[in-house]
């Protein structure tokens, strides 16, 4: 009988997911499986907390361009 | 199928086989479903088998659905869709006899009943024989409805702090309040100015169309009511209520004494939500506009919404003439004839003109813009980056259903989009900057005990559009749902 594990799937780039997987490293408490370089399953309940390290990180390195200059 | 459908759908499809069994017991739930929750081609194959005697073999039902809207592919999603409402049974595949499909009996009973009348007395309520007050007719209740959902939804505005001018409003009552923040809608925070701010599932809701936020609420009250169990309420009942209450007549008196005590005890609930209004000291009650829409398709009928600009916009007219005034041609609206309309205007330089005087429209638009300038008719803005979890689908379908009328008659007579491209581009970019990542919630399948089990359950996965990632190389794969998966791999070991 195969096993089915209650996860969420994550997309995204190379990049974003070596992060997480880096964040990972920490305490192995996110991660449940690695799928492929742009895949990986999560926990369910570690969803919020990833996006908002991810979030943490890349404002270290990137920082997106203010949208609007008020033009008056 | 509009979001709040879907949301319900959700909800339906965690409910156990005897929950169903329950519900369609009332023919007013089992023609809510067949009305509401229902593809085009679902309702197809339902009316088609509602009378036959036998099972139908389900090779037979390739008839019905040729190649050119999608062939087998289509049929099997289909046919799962009602599989999981308990709508439909499908025998067991064998090996001497083809698979036959059948509509569930208890589904059979209601729907049945529901379309030729009979069954037991007051299944769709029962008007009320006592004199009713002439005063309250629909502008009356669609005025009263409105007060009580524009006040929750100030509450959950109000709680984000931003500029609010919050004359006449008294806010929603206090078992109101808890079912938003049990709901996450929003949560207490001690820092704020009144004690509690907004999440992004509160976000989230407030972008929604007017039907989907109050599922999204009825919903919060379902859960509520599961998980206190000692509280006497049952949520099937509930539910049965629910979908009673939208198969009434709006303006209608009803008589409560005809409700059963628990459904009686679900009124006040009700009458906070603005879902029925509940005169004093009568034995009546009215459902409002809020709660006759409940199970109607948004394509045929217009949004609440839209109802209640054609109710404001002529008091005194026929509010049930106008049309939607999302994706409706321009030109059609009463309102736009008399020049009351109000909407958003979106220039190409990402500013918004928005000609509204409701500070509930404001707070809104203030979630995903720079406020400049108010005057008294109008608010000046510009769009700025999206945060706080919105997407950007959800704000555009927001400027999309209340762009101005000239925005949507200029887009007619030259037939390009109602919203500038580049502004859409922009939102859509905005947002690929922020989520770096995307997230589908389900259930990774993986050890399988042969490459033909993986193979076969993968394919099935897709078959009822379930699948959302698969590698054939290491036998794994990721499903949005697990149910009927399971219920295949059982079938499946009995049929080895």
């Amino acid at each position: 009988m195969p096993r089915a594990i209650r996860g969420v799937l994550i997309q995204c780039e190379p990049a974003i997911k070596s992060i997480i997987v880096h964040l990972d490293s920490v305490n192995n408490d996110i991660i449940i499986e690695d799928l492929d370089e742009q895949t990986l399953v999560v926990k369910e309940n570690m969803v919020q907390l990833l996006k908002q390290k991810l979030e943490d990180r890349l404002k270290e390195t990137y920082r997106p361009e203010e949208p609007l200059a008020d033009s008056d | 199928m509009s979001l709040g459908g879907q949301q319900l759908l959700e909800y339906l499809e965690k409910l156990p086989g005897t929950a169903f069994r329950r519900l369609y017991q009332s023919p007013a739930t089992a023609l809510a479903i067949f009305r509401r929750m229902l593809s085009h081609h679902a309702k197809v194959i339902v009316r088609g088998l509602l009378y036959m005697p036998d099972p139908f073999p389900l090779t037979s039902l390739d008839i019905w659905f040729p190649p050119e809207s999608g062939g087998k592919i289509h049929r099997d999603r289909t046919i799962a869709a009602l599989r999981s409402l308990h709508v439909l049974q499908v025998s067991p595949p064998g090996k001497d006899r083809t698979q036959e499909i059948q509509i569930t009996t208890s589904f059979k009973k209601g729907l049945q009943l529901a379309f030729e009348g009979g069954g037991e007395d007051g299944s769709f309520g029962v008007p009320s024989s006592l004199p009713v007050d002439p005063t309250i007719d629909i502008g009356y209740l669609d005025k009263y409805a409105r007060k009580k959902w524009d006040d929750i939804l100030h509450y959950v505005v109000n709680s984000l702090g931003v500029q609010s001018s919050s004359e006449g409003v008294s806010g929603p009552k206090a078992s109101v309040k808890e079912l938003l923040l049990a709901g996450r809608l929003v949560e207490r925070r001690p820092d704020t100015r009144t004690g509690i701010g907004i999440t992004q599932a509160g976000f989230t809701f407030l972008l929604q169309e007017s039907n989907a936020q109050v599922w999204t609420l009825l919903l919060l009250w379902l859960e509520a009511a599961d998980h206190a169990a000692d509280s006497g309420m049952d949520s099937i009942d509930m539910l049965s209520f629910l979908f009673m209450l939208s198969s009434l007549e709006l303006g209608t008196a009803y008589d409560t004494s005809a409700l059963t005590e628990t459904r009686r005890n679900m009124l006040p609930s009700l009458v906070d939500f603005g879902l029925i209004y509940f005169p004093r000291d009568t034995r009546q009650f009215f459902p409002t506009r809020l709660a006759t829409t409940l199970t109607s398709t948004a394509s045929a009928l217009r949004t609440v919404s839209s109802a209640f600009t054609a109710a404001t916009a002529n008091p005194s007219g026929e509010p049930g003439t106008t049309t939607s005034t999302s994706g409706g041609p321009a030109g059609a609206t009463p309102a736009d004839k008399t020049g009351t309309s109000k909407g958003i205007i979106i220039e190409t330089n990402y500013r918004i003109y928005a000609y509204t005087t409701s500070p509930l429209q404001i707070a809104v638009l203030a979630l995903f813009c720079q406020l400049n300038m108010r005057f008294p008719n109008m608010v000046s803005a510009a769009l700025r980056a999206i945060g706080f979890g919105i997407t950007a689908d959800q704000i555009i379908s927001y400027l999309h259903a209340h762009a101005h009328q000239q925005m949507v008659r200029e887009a007619t007579v030259t037939g390009k989009t109602v919203l500038p491209p580049t502004v859409v581009d922009q939102i859509r970019l905005w947002q690929l900057e922020n989520e770096r990542m995307q997230t589908t919630a389900g259930f990774l399948f993986k050890d399988f005990e042969s490459t033909e089990e993986y193979a076969a359950l993968s394919r099935y996965a897709e078959e009822i559009g379930v699948l959302v990632w698969k590698n054939d190389k290491r036998q794994l794969f990721f499903a949005s749902k697990h149910e009927q998966l399971r219920d295949y791999l059982k079938s499946r070991k009995k049929g080895e």
